[in-house]
């Protein structure tokens, strides 16, 4: 159907068998953030439904204790 | 007793206060009959965004087991405590005592650092610690080389 080949998307997070999220693990979390500091949707990165609500609350975690931004405008 | 994870960024001109801070906090606990599994110092960090206009923070990390009431006692403490412009608690289901993965990032760059240290090379221990290169730093080391070869002259 589709003429370009898509590269299959996989649950990360599913494949190495994480039991929790870490809102600590900060090189994680910001590949599952856009640049512009927004929780890239689960059906664009493949994540799991289980790991995409524990990845958005380990985020929202992180932006409090502004160990990431909420956003790419702040200042 | 329940398991709980406390974060509290401390002010960074306080952060002389942040070994009584840990101190204090582990006596309470302590005296409440609780339990300290973990306490993390990650140090001052830049924040990810200013908070009442301040750019750096020091953080720590604290894993207890403890009753409501010292819970509650803490919680009241950071409430008061002016230095403190930050914290969370959060229940856990167990202990944790294991090295978070920031304070791994942390130690990995304290012992970079002390490796840097001894041998005396400017140019490019600059390069390995901040990727976003200043363009001040830059003009500086320009400087620098053009009196070197000035005295090479």
């Amino acid at each position: 159907m589709s003429r370009f080949y898509r590269r299959r998307k996989f649950c990360r997070f599913t494949a190495e068998g994480v039991t929790e999220i870490d809102y600590k693990d900060i090189e994680v979390l910001k590949q599952y953030v856009s640049e512009t500091g927004k929780i890239v949707p689960s059906r664009i990165t493949g994540t799991k439904a289980r790991y995409q609500r524990q990845l958005a609350k380990a985020i929202k975690r992180a932006r409090y204790l502004a160990l990431i931004p909420y956003t790419d405008a702040h200042q | 007793m329940r398991h709980y994870e406390i974060v509290f960024l401390v002010h960074p001109d306080q952060s002389e206060q942040v070994p009584g801070m840990v101190e204090r906090y582990s006596s309470l606990i302590k005296d409440g009959g609780g339990n300290i599994h973990r306490v993390e110092d990650w140090g001052r960090r830049q924040l990810a965004y200013p908070i009442n206009k301040i750019h750096k923070a020091h953080y720590v990390l604290m894993n207890i087991e403890c009753s409501k009431e010292v819970l509650e006692e803490i919680n009241t403490a950071f409430r008061f405590n002016d230095a403190v412009i930050r914290n969370m608690v959060m229940g856990r289901k167990g202990p944790e005592t294991e090295d978070s993965p920031i304070m791994k990032l942390e130690r990995e760059s304290r012992e970079r650092k002390v490796r840097d240290d001894v041998p005396v090379d400017l140019s490019d221990s600059d390069d390995d610690d901040d990727d976003d290169d200043n363009d001040d730093d830059d003009e500086i080391d320009d400087e620098a080389e053009a009196e070197a070869s000035a005295d090479e002259r």
